[in-house]
């Protein structure tokens, strides 16, 4: 294609960058998302008592929460500290079971060689 | 402050959108995303309708935010440059040459290849006309270096022409 030679560079920049027109549905897209913003409830548009109230409700399930979980963690605790509990009297009762055992042989053997 | 104008949003979006949306097109080079810019803008806007007090006043803070959410935009994505323009032929159905010549594509390609503050001085000046005084109050930059881009963007622009547009273009 020919053009004339660009003997302005700066007019012919004004002249090339003219505005693009919005595309056609942009206004309707836009009041349409308008209308929606305006229809959910706002934070903002809350009454400060109700936004009090809210936050608090928040908080106190936040620290329900961290209570529960602190509860729980020591439960899990104290449980598994019972376990490790019985598990050492039941190894403590085998190994005086045996020593019982072996007492009263040591014993056997050494009536048996006094006779 | 009190102020007699009484906004009408309906009617600053209809004087306004092809503003906002092409500030947003020629920073970015992305439809898309120019459009989303362009609600964000007015939405902004509505929210902030109350302190706006003349039409100048929405149109200077319309130019300030659009230019601005266009460059974070852009950091954000850092987009693509070049390529991106490839959509913008479409220009909604409408082709490129029936709006603007090819030359005039070529150096929107060009333009979208500038460094950012380079781009936004230039797309304020050349698109909205505005001096460097108007373009550094809207770019909330100091005037020197509203000036210093203009220039530098200006030359690097006219250099990237006379290297790519040599088909188009006989002599600067």
């Amino acid at each position: 294609m020919d053009f004339e030679p660009m003997d302005d560079f700066d007019r012919k920049l004004k002249r090339l960058f003219e505005r693009w027109p919005a595309p056609p549905d942009l206004k309707r897209r836009l009041m349409e998302n308008r209308r929606r913003r305006k229809e959910r409830p706002q934070w903002f548009a809350l009454p400060f008592a109700a936004r009090v109230a809210v936050s608090l409700c928040l908080l106190a399930g936040v620290f329900a929460a961290l209570y529960g979980g602190i509860a729980a963690n020591q439960a899990e605790q104290r449980r598994k500290g019972e376990e490790a509990r019985r598990q050492v009297l039941l190894a403590l009762r085998i190994t005086n079971h045996a020593l019982d055992h072996m007492n009263r042989q040591l014993a056997a053997h050494n009536r048996a060689r006094q006779e | 402050m009190a102020h007699d104008w009484q906004p009408d949003f309906e009617q600053l979006v209809d004087e306004h959108q092809s503003m906002v949306y092409s500030l947003a097109l020629r920073m970015t080079g992305d439809r898309g995303l120019a459009e989303e810019i362009a609600q964000d803008v007015f939405l902004e806007l509505d929210k902030r309708l109350g302190k706006i007090e003349s039409a100048a006043h929405a149109c200077f803070w319309l130019r300030r935010v659009a230019t601005s959410r266009s460059a974070d935009a852009l950091r954000r994505r850092k987009a693509r440059r070049t390529s991106l323009w490839v959509t913008i032929e479409e220009d909604h159905g409408v082709p490129a040459e029936e709006r603007t010549s090819p030359l005039g594509a070529r150096l929107e390609q060009l333009l979208a290849t500038l460094p950012e503050p380079q781009r936004a001085a230039l797309v304020l000046r050349y698109q909205e006309e505005l001096s460097p005084e108007e373009i550094a109050a809207t770019l909330e930059a100091p005037l020197a270096t509203v000036k210093s881009n203009l220039q530098r963007g200006l030359k690097l622009l006219r250099a990237k022409a006379e290297n790519h547009l040599k088909e188009y273009v006989r002599g600067f």
